[in-house]
């Protein structure tokens, strides 16, 4: 039993980062009907941001957070800008090519100007872990659990109680309709850019005490990721939490119960289940609704 | 970030984009070109540097000295993207110009195997690093080996821990890419014969995020001593991290990869006291105190055999040019395995029939950090 527990926290821990990440994917997803394949990149950016900000220039651990966090901001304005809006009316594919490309440009960029070693950035509280009876606790984890619901949290007051939330969900629903009432879209897809860079980089920032700081850092999140966002349902929200934490429990037990070496195939073994017997992912009725 | 950091990494990125650079001025035909295959971008990019860092100290020690047959050696340049069809992409970039007349292969086993068919059409020498012992036993004679293989390297981890640590219940953990598995081949067999048992086998794929099921069935499956063979350094790093945090205090023998700079930066205190072979160490010979001084000179790091075997391979290179008399492929692969008491920073080398220079490895041990060399074990057979 202990030995499950243990594998249990890892699993959430992990689930959560993919939770995070996937959430990006959604969320612009709704917006633009476009899969952003850079969003494991900002997680990257953000992450080499704090080395900068709280290693190299040596300043205090939140102050060096809060300039990452809005130097992702301006990212995600920047990238609707210049990878999404000038291809916004040429159809799906030019935009996944251009979010491709931008990927691309991203990492080596950072390889460039950073170069190639991958760096070490400190876990957010001084102690690294706590002896939970049998379990020990990295408390790096508990804090990406903890920023992880409490963004969830934030998210669901964001997009049910506040205006600026129904305009993003009338813009992701109909983006005609939406004009049409007065909705500003341009506006909200710029903000769910930047909105989703933010998210992307908070992931970033937390998991790299966990997994260091290194170019391909984004990639190796963001592929299980997008894997549990189709495992939710395409476009929802509730279901790319839900799938980030089945991914990061199942590939983590399945590893300790079954085979190490097949721990990546059993995230996909379940991408694949699902797109043969429920495509539509776990909560995929209220998505062709929305159809 | 310091500026000149920044200035080395923009010094390298430039170099690796116009090699040509390092040739600028000769005309067609006036120098001697070798090619490397190296990564530039990818997980192992910060290796590729260290590896270009170790030509070049050796490449500036040729050419000062008045280079090879009265020419000036070049080196040409490809990144493999740390990937297997990158390897074989930047290989074939490479092996389409006729005028390299030997080239610098891959520290990684993997993409060596994926390269050896095109190295054989090629039909010129390629010197590379990577260890498992499957790659000079193909029937391809253009593959020449620059580091000790992992028959060594299991043979030495486990007569280390057998006899000297007298551990015998061994849990070994590898990659399962073909230098991991190798590795662990190679280990198993060795201490299978002199009576020590493997009491559990974790293979994992490469770049893991989390390695807790791993440390967790070593926690209990009885075993007293870890051997270890990890392809990539954060991954390392990642297991030695949380092998500590879970309260696993075993031994630990690992391949050299354990006590590779960038490991040791990102695994921190959770590798101290742990043990390593290391087919580089800097205080083995005077040859290698030698490299290290120049390397450290000239690019402020401690060197690693990422470097030191691309420092020797252009060393051996340029020297059986030089007694070859021609860049001919078959006199110059000839000239290379007639190579014998040739002192390199990795050790002594005397080529077999199959293409390996080298058949031993060192011990050492981490100390808060240092790695302090222990003993050089050679074999014979």
């Amino acid at each position: 039993m202990d030995f499950f527990l243990q594998l249990l926290f890892t699993g959430v821990g992990i689930g959560a980062v993919y939770a995070l990440v996937a959430l990006g994917f959604v969320l612009i997803f709704r917006a633009t009907n476009v899969v952003n394949f850079a969003q494991g990149e900002f997680s990257m950016v953000a992450a080499y941001l704090m080395v900068v900000f709280a290693v190299d220039l040596g300043l205090p651990y939140w102050v060096a957070f809060l300039i990452s966090i809005a130097g992702m901001a301006l990212l995600g304005a920047a990238f609707n800008l210049l990878v999404y809006y000038p291809l916004r009316n040429r159809g799906f594919l030019p935009v996944l090519i251009s979010t491709i490309g931008a990927s691309i440009f991203l990492g080596n960029t950072t390889l460039a100007l950073y170069g190639p070693q991958p760096q070490v950035l400190a876990g957010w509280l001084d102690t690294p872990g706590f002896q939970l009876g049998p379990i020990y606790l990295d408390s790096q984890y508990l804090v990406i659990v903890t920023v992880t619901l409490a963004l969830v949290l934030f998210q669901y007051w964001l997009f049910e109680h506040t205006l600026l939330g129904k305009k993003l969900q009338a813009t992701s629903q109909d983006k005609e309709m939406a004009a049409l009432l007065g909705v500003p879209v341009a506006l909200m897809i710029m903000f769910t850019f930047v909105y989703s860079a933010v998210l992307g980089g908070i992931a970033g920032i937390l998991v790299a005490p966990v997994l260091f700081v290194s170019i391909q850092m984004g990639s190796a999140i963001a592929l299980k990721a997008f894997a549990a966002t189709i495992i939710g349902g395409f476009g929802d929200v509730a279901g790319a939490i839900i799938g980030g934490f089945a991914i990061g429990i199942v590939e983590t037990l399945g590893a300790a119960y079954i085979s190490v070496p097949f721990k990546d195939a059993f995230a996909f073994v379940v991408l694949i289940a699902f797109l043969a017997l429920r495509p539509q992912g776990i909560f995929g009725e209220r998505v062709a609704e929305k159809a | 970030m310091t500026i000149s950091r920044r200035a080395l990494n923009w010094g390298l990125a430039t170099s690796l984009a116009a090699p040509s650079i390092w040739g600028a001025g000769r005309a067609a035909g006036e120098t001697i070109k070798i090619g490397m295959v190296l990564p530039v971008t990818g997980p192992a990019a910060d290796n590729g540097k260290y590896s270009l860092a170790g030509a070049k100290i050796a490449l500036d020690r040729v050419n000062t000295a008045g280079g090879v047959l009265g020419k000036q050696i070049e080196l040409v340049t490809e990144d493999d993207q740390t990937t297997n069809p990158g390897a074989v992409l930047a290989f074939s970039k490479l092996a389409a110009q006729p005028d390299i007349v030997a080239f610098l292969g891959s520290i990684r086993s993997t993409q060596n195997h994926a390269m050896a068919g095109d190295i054989l059409k090629a039909g010129k020498p390629v010197c590379f690093g990577g260890t498992d012992p499957k790659l000079t036993k193909l029937g391809n004679p253009w593959l020449i080996r620059f580091r000790p293989n992992d028959t060594y390297s299991g043979r030495v981890i486990a007569t280390y821990g057998v006899e000297t640590l007298a551990k015998k219940n061994w849990a070994i953990v590898h990659s399962t890419d073909a230098f991991g598995t190798s590795g662990f081949n190679a280990l198993s067999t060795s201490l299978e014969k002199i009576g020590a048992k493997v009491a559990i086998d974790q293979g994992y794929p490469n770049q893991s995020q989390d390695f807790t099921p791993v440390v967790l069935a070593i926690k209990s499956s009885g075993a007293d001593v870890i051997g270890s063979y990890f392809t990539f350094d954060n991954d390392l790093a990642i297991f030695a991290r949380q092998l500590r945090q879970l309260g696993v205090t075993l031994p630990w023998v690992g391949s050299p990869s354990i006590i590779a700079v960038s490991a040791l930066k990102l695994a921190g205190s959770a590798l101290y006291g742990s043990y390593g072979v290391a087919d580089f160490t800097i205080d083995a010979n005077p040859e290698s105190k030698a490299f290290a001084e120049s390397y450290t000179a000239a690019s402020k790091l401690r060197p690693d055999n990422y470097s030191s075997w691309t420092y020797d391979a252009i060393g051996v290179l340029c020297d059986a040019m030089k007694r070859a008399g021609t860049t001919e492929p078959n006199k110059l692969r000839a000239a290379i395995l007639a190579t014998r008491g040739y002192k390199g920073a990795e050790g002594e080398y005397n080529f077999d029939e199959f293409g390996d220079g080298l058949h031993g490895y060192n011990i050492v041990r981490n100390e808060k950090g240092s790695i302090v060399f222990d003993k050089h074990i050679e074999f014979t057979d």
